[in-house]
């Protein structure tokens, strides 16, 4: 309890898992544990006092003493006879177990002191103390037992009290970053914390682009207090590859953070706006509870140490399998880690264990939490146990939208193949943060659910047995361990279970969620007549950029309250000084508290929606508010600026006035000109297959070539339809005699006319200034004529027919036509 | 077989070369039968007979523009090549114009030929079917019936009939909404999907404007649906300076299709009244704390911010229910109504506004356009008579 504020603090009791749902879904209802949880063999030696007096004492030993009795870990100070509390004593059992009852808290297995203290740095035998801290859970937890599968408590804590207040926030440009801060980085930090380090350390805060130092620096600058940035504070106080002494060394990046912060304004809080207190994130109380089924986990990976090359495995089973980040392989906000062609790699030996406890069982599952950076790379590998590209024990890999599942079994070859994967159709793989689970099993053989639903049919391999397992492989995150099967994504967890996880538990570890989860308590006491009310949103870190706020709901915890007719509208999240910009989810909210709905253990729910803000200068220095267009009868009117109308376009090029037919526009025209119908059948056809080489657009630019050989080609289809349509050619050329050959036919001007003259009058037209001259046309046409009846006396018999048809075809095949 | 002397083809390319020159050399000089061949060249397509060009030049040598055009737009081919080819690329995801004629492209065709006020293009029970004998019947699961009206020539001035399509396809009269629910804007834009492809079709086709135009960040993102990812591949400022743009505005609007699919194998619309397609629902764990549709009812977020300047009619709502009241908003926006005209003026101008000039011209035929009571008749032919060459 927080004694150190003036609230009373209430406790939410969570009576059913409908209204767990419903009020605070994700935290409650610990793991349940049908099974023994999975400890590490053998057990440690060394105790032969008095038999445990109970079950429990038993648990106690099994998960707790026997991990923390090693002298490396608790056994040097807190055994028999050392430091109280004794609780790793190995005279007696039962001693040691009264002593651990004392410093855990079976009911919140991470609240316990004993988790506390080593994840404050308090003897933590790993290098990272979160590390330490989460493992201890885990056993405290497996310790617990059913204990936990019972009703569970979360407790809210009133937050401490603070108005809202000018900030800072980090401009848009890298620019003034450019010229104050980075130039230190470049110099004295490049050779690790940059992707081109030969060790790359994240996060790359000098890259060589400096806007991507610029992203990953503002976590590492506090622009309020220059002096508090961990860019300052690791050099002064942990002494952090100074470069002259460590007092010097940060005075000089105090001054560059000084300058930097200098150089940007004040924001300022609009005194106007209907506020709420503010908050920072880990000001709420945290969400996180025992609510996954691990119990049969053997290697879990929540990637939260956020620094460093080493993500640590968690499972509390032993030995632990840490792994190695590699390459570009960089941590992300909120836990998890980013990988761009880099891997996450354990040792053969550490490995092992995953082969001994799942060959032990023949069955087991995959669970990752994964965000793929896109749905294009193919053979690229998320989790694998294996040793190469053509050996392997299992594999949960990516090939554009699909998961696939290899499994080495004896009915399989050593590869795992062939690989199953989810069906093309279905497209289940988003590049999104997704939750997959793989599972195999002797009797089901391999499945894959995603997001708590089974995406595979049955497994077309018959399942065998896995006694093949090669025990010398490597597990690895992101790759194949020969580095060519690179995956792009997120992970955000990664958990081994020796065991099949069926339908239910896959869906309560969905619907657990991942990442750290807080409930913020945004207080509007001094805005209503209601004591201790306020405004509570789960919210976490979303991802390395965002936060994530949830179902908001208006809870007093005063418990004797009934708060009744408060209307609630229009509602913002403010972030360090000002209303964010994007991702105000709740500003059409407008709903009115009432007694009859509101419930003193739950409060009252405003909206089942999530939204997701952008994050500024990370999660610790972040302060939220929120504002109100009204909440009671505090009202504030926000007017929207009008739109700013679009200026004028600049002018463009003049356009050409005259432009091209196009297809059916020219048949059309040449229908229209010859008298032919469109439906005929010969020029139906030429069309069709012409009319995709005809011009598509008018823009004569657009002119080709081709265009005027499939005009002239559709031209002379029309024309051939003409003269081979005794009706349509007499009417068309009238006085003109077919039956004449072709020496005979034109042999006059006057009887050439009869051809060029219909021909030009309707294909051409007269008295239109704006056409070619008809007397131009008409001269060449005849020319055209001339020459083509002039054989020798050796015309063929149809020769007549081809010279009009000819004669037809230049002109109505002409530009005259094509041009409009 | 195509015809083709072998000895023709220079003969052709020369003639050509002189016809070209010819044409350029005077294309200047612009009299009234000039501007009549002009004017009828755009409309209709096809160059007049010399009987309609010298009555249209006598139109217009008289003043009277608006009568000459009208001329022209009595050729068939004004509905069978110039209509058909400027609408046939809005009833398919491709926009190609090498699609056979269906009823979306007859019943604006239709529309146009009556003189129906053409902001009901989005919202009437209306429906254009061919009247001719020999052929089949129309029907909601085959486009045959039009294929063959094209196919057969049919002269589409005298060829189609005013009917409606909860007559013929069965469709209840609220559920109508003019063009978007035919059965070829269903099969291109309901068809699996999200039905964001119909919002996003009718924007460009009857807004025109793409998605990127519109996208306005500030909007409440509260009715994005679950489907859309808020953290792309692990990144959330891919949402929220991208997706969020256009999602903020375009979910809550397409929601107005909740009840609209397309069945490929009956190859028809369902409309599934007071039932969310399941479609609705795809990738609902993407981001389960987003919006889940309850039913059809549409918000216009746009009629605030940026989007305000597409011009919303002050008079209706902003929201409702179906598409029948989506479409009456779009169509009774400035947008709209400009958009028609910008249309027309580029099939008729063969170009776009390019000047402060041209675009005063698209301003006016807009305010004359909706005065004449949305007759795109009437923007034909002020279209025609602006571009007809002095």
């Amino acid at each position: 309890m927080n004694r150190s504020v003036n609230f009373r603090m209430r406790i939410l009791t969570v009576l059913s898992p409908v209204l767990l749902a419903l009020a605070l879904a994700g935290c409650g209802g610990g793991a349940s544990t049908a099974q023994n949880p999975i400890t590490s063999p053998p057990p440690p030696a060394g105790y032969s006092g008095p038999p445990p007096v109970s079950q429990d004492v038993q648990s106690f030993k099994l998960n707790v003493w026997d991990n923390l009795q090693a002298s490396n870990r608790c056994g040097t100070c807190h055994g028999t006879g050392g430091q109280v509390p004794s609780f790793v004593r190995s005279d007696n059992i039962n001693f040691a177990y009264e002593a651990a009852n004392g410093v855990v808290d079976l009911g919140n297995p991470s609240a316990s002191m004993m988790v506390t203290k080593v994840g404050g740095g308090h003897n933590c035998w790993l290098a990272a103390n979160s590390a330490c801290a989460d493992q201890l859970t885990v056993w405290i937890r497996n310790w617990a037992g059913d204990i936990l599968g019972g009703t569970r408590n979360i407790t809210l804590q009133p937050p401490p009290l603070r108005d809202v207040g000018a900030s800072k926030s980090f401009p848009t440009s890298s620019a003034l970053f450019g010229s104050t801060v980075y130039p230190l980085l470049t110099q004295y930090c490049s050779r690790c914390h940059s992707s081109a380090a030969t060790t790359p350390q994240s996060p790359f805060f000098a890259e060589a682009d400096v806007d991507v130092a610029y992203a990953a620096v503002r976590a590492k600058i506090n622009l309020d207090t220059p002096a508090q940035s961990r860019l300052v504070l690791r050099l002064r106080e942990e002494f952090h590859n100074c470069w002259t002494d460590c007092g010097t060394s940060a005075n000089i990046m105090q001054s560059a953070v000084q300058s930097f912060a200098n150089g940007v304004p004040v924001t300022q809080v609009d005194a106007n706006l209907v506020l709420s207190k503010a908050l920072t994130l880990y000001d709420g109380t945290v969400a996180s509870g025992g609510n996954r089924y691990d119990n049969a986990a053997i290697a879990l990976y929540e990637f939260k140490t956020g620094t460093g090359t080493v993500a640590y495995d968690t499972s509390g089973v032993e030995p632990s399998l840490n792994l190695t980040l590699s390459g570009a392989a960089t941590w992300v906000g909120g836990w998890g880690i980013d990988l761009r062609g880099g891997k996450a790699q354990g040792t053969t030996a550490a490995s092992r264990k995953l082969h001994d406890l799942i060959r032990a069982t023949g069955e087991y599952s995959i669970e990752a939490w994964v965000a793929p950076a896109n749905v294009v790379q193919e053979n690229s590998y998320i989790v694998s146990y294996s040793g190469g590209t053509s050996v392997r024990n299992f594999t949960l890999g990516q090939t554009m939208y699909n998961y696939d599942f290899m499994n080495r079994s004896t009915t399989t070859n050593g590869n795992g193949a062939p690989a199953l994967s989810t069906p093309n159709a279905n497209e289940v793989l988003q590049a999104t943060l997704q939750h997959v689970v793989a599972t195999y099993s002797a009797v089901d053989g391999r499945r894959i659910y995603v997001n708590g639903e089974l995406a595979t049919g049955p497994d077309p391999v018959t399942a065998g047995l896995l006694t093949d397992w090669n025990d010398t492989f490597a597990l690895v995150l992101g790759n194949e361990v020969s580095n060519d099967r690179t995956w792009q994504g997120v992970l955000r967890m990664v958990v081994i279970h020796s065991r099949v996880l069926n339908q239910a538990q896959i869906q309560q570890n969905f619907d657990a969620g991942v990442g750290e989860r807080f409930y913020m308590l945004f207080s509007v006491a001094h805005l209503i007549n209601v004591p201790q009310s306020y405004l509570l949103f789960e919210a976490s870190q979303f991802d390395s950029y965002s936060y994530l706020f949830n179902k908001p709901a208006f809870i007093s915890l005063d418990g004797a309250q009934d708060p009744d007719q408060i209307r609630i509208r229009g509602v913002r999240i403010g972030l360090n000084g000002a209303e964010a910009r994007v991702g105000q989810a709740y500003v059409p909210l407008d709903r009115t508290v009432t007694a009859a709905v509101y419930e003193p253990t739950t409060g009252f729910g405003l909206s089942g929606i999530g939204t997701v803000v952008a994050l500024d200068k990370g999660p610790a220095a972040d302060e939220f508010f929120l504002t109100f267009e009204q909440i009671g009868s505090n009202t504030h009117v926000v007017v929207e600026p009008p739109p700013t109308p679009l200026p004028a376009p600049p002018n463009g090029i003049p356009a050409s006035q005259v432009g091209l037919r196009t297809f059916e526009e020219l048949s059309a025209s040449m229908s229209e000109m010859t008298g032919v119908p469109t439906t005929t059948t010969n020029v139906a056809d030429t069309y069709n297959r012409l009319r995709e080489q005809l011009p598509t657009v008018e823009n004569i630019e657009g002119f080709l070539s081709s265009h005027q050989v499939g005009t002239a080609q559709l031209a002379i289809e029309y024309c051939n339809s003409l003269v081979d349509d005794a009706g349509l050619r007499s009417a068309y050329f009238p006085g003109f005699n077919f039956a004449a050959s072709a020496a005979t036919a034109f042999d006059t001007p006057a009887e050439r006319a009869l051809i060029t003259g219909p021909l030009v009058a309707r294909a051409v037209g007269t008295g239109i200034a704006t056409q070619p001259s008809s007397a131009e046309i008409s001269a060449e046409v005849d020319a055209l004529i001339g020459r083509l009846a002039a054989c020798g006396g050796s015309c063929a018999a149809d020769r007549t027919f081809v010279i009009v048809k000819s004669a037809c075809s230049a002109v109505v095949g002409s530009a005259s036509t094509l041009l409009q | 077989m195509p015809f083709w002397p072998s000895h023709v083809g220079s003969i052709v390319k020369r003639v050509t070369a002189v016809v070209a020159i010819a044409t350029f050399a005077v294309a200047a000089q612009a009299g009234p039968r000039e501007q009549a061949k002009r004017m009828h060249d755009r409309i209709a397509g096809v160059p007049p007979s010399d009987t309609v060009l010298g009555a249209m030049a006598t139109e217009i040598a008289a003043g009277r523009t608006q009568a000459a055009a009208l001329m022209a737009m009595n050729h068939p081919a004004f509905y069978a090549v110039t209509l058909k080819n400027l609408v046939t690329p809005w009833t398919n995801r491709d926009q190609t114009v090498f699609a056979p004629l269906n009823d979306y492209t007859a019943t604006v065709i239709g529309i146009v030929r009556d003189d129906v006020p053409f902001n009901e293009v989005l919202s009437g029970d209306i429906l254009y079917v061919g009247n001719a004998g020999g052929l089949p019947a129309v029907s909601a699961t085959s486009n045959n019936h039009y294929e063959q009206l094209e196919t057969q020539g049919i002269d589409l001035r005298t060829g189609l009939q005013r009917t409606t399509q909860s007559g013929v396809y069965g469709t209840p009269p609220a559920a109508t909404a003019g063009v978007m629910t035919t059965r070829a804007a269903a099969q291109s834009f309901f068809v699996a999907g999200t039905n964001r492809a119909m919002f996003r079709f009718t924007l460009l086709n009857h807004m025109c404007r793409d998605l990127e135009e519109v996208q306005d960040t500030s909007r409440p993102p509260d009715l994005i649906r679950q489907d859309v990812s808020r953290s792309p591949g692990g990144d959330a400022r891919l949402f929220l300076n991208g997706c969020v743009g256009c999602h903020s505005g375009m979910d809550p609007m397409t929601q107005a299709f909740a009840y609209y699919t397309f069945d490929d194998t009956q190859g028809r619309m369902l409309y599934t009244g007071g039932s969310v397609q399941p479609k609705y629902f795809n990738n609902d764990t993407t981001f389960a704390f987003g919006f889940r549709t309850p039913d059809d009812q549409w918000e216009n977020r746009w009629r605030r911010g940026q989007n305000a300047l597409l011009g919303w009619d002050s008079a209706l709502p902003g929201t409702g229910a179906g598409a029948k009241s989506l479409g009456q908003e779009f169509g009774a926006s400035d947008a709209f109504a400009s958009c028609q005209v910008e249309k027309v003026f580029r099939t008729v101008c063969l170009r776009s506004p390019v000047d402060a000039t041209d675009r005063g011209q698209i301003g006016s035929m807009t305010s004359t356009f909706r005065a004449s009571g949305y007759r795109l008749k009437q923007v034909f032919a002020d279209a025609a008579t602006y571009c007809m060459g002095d």
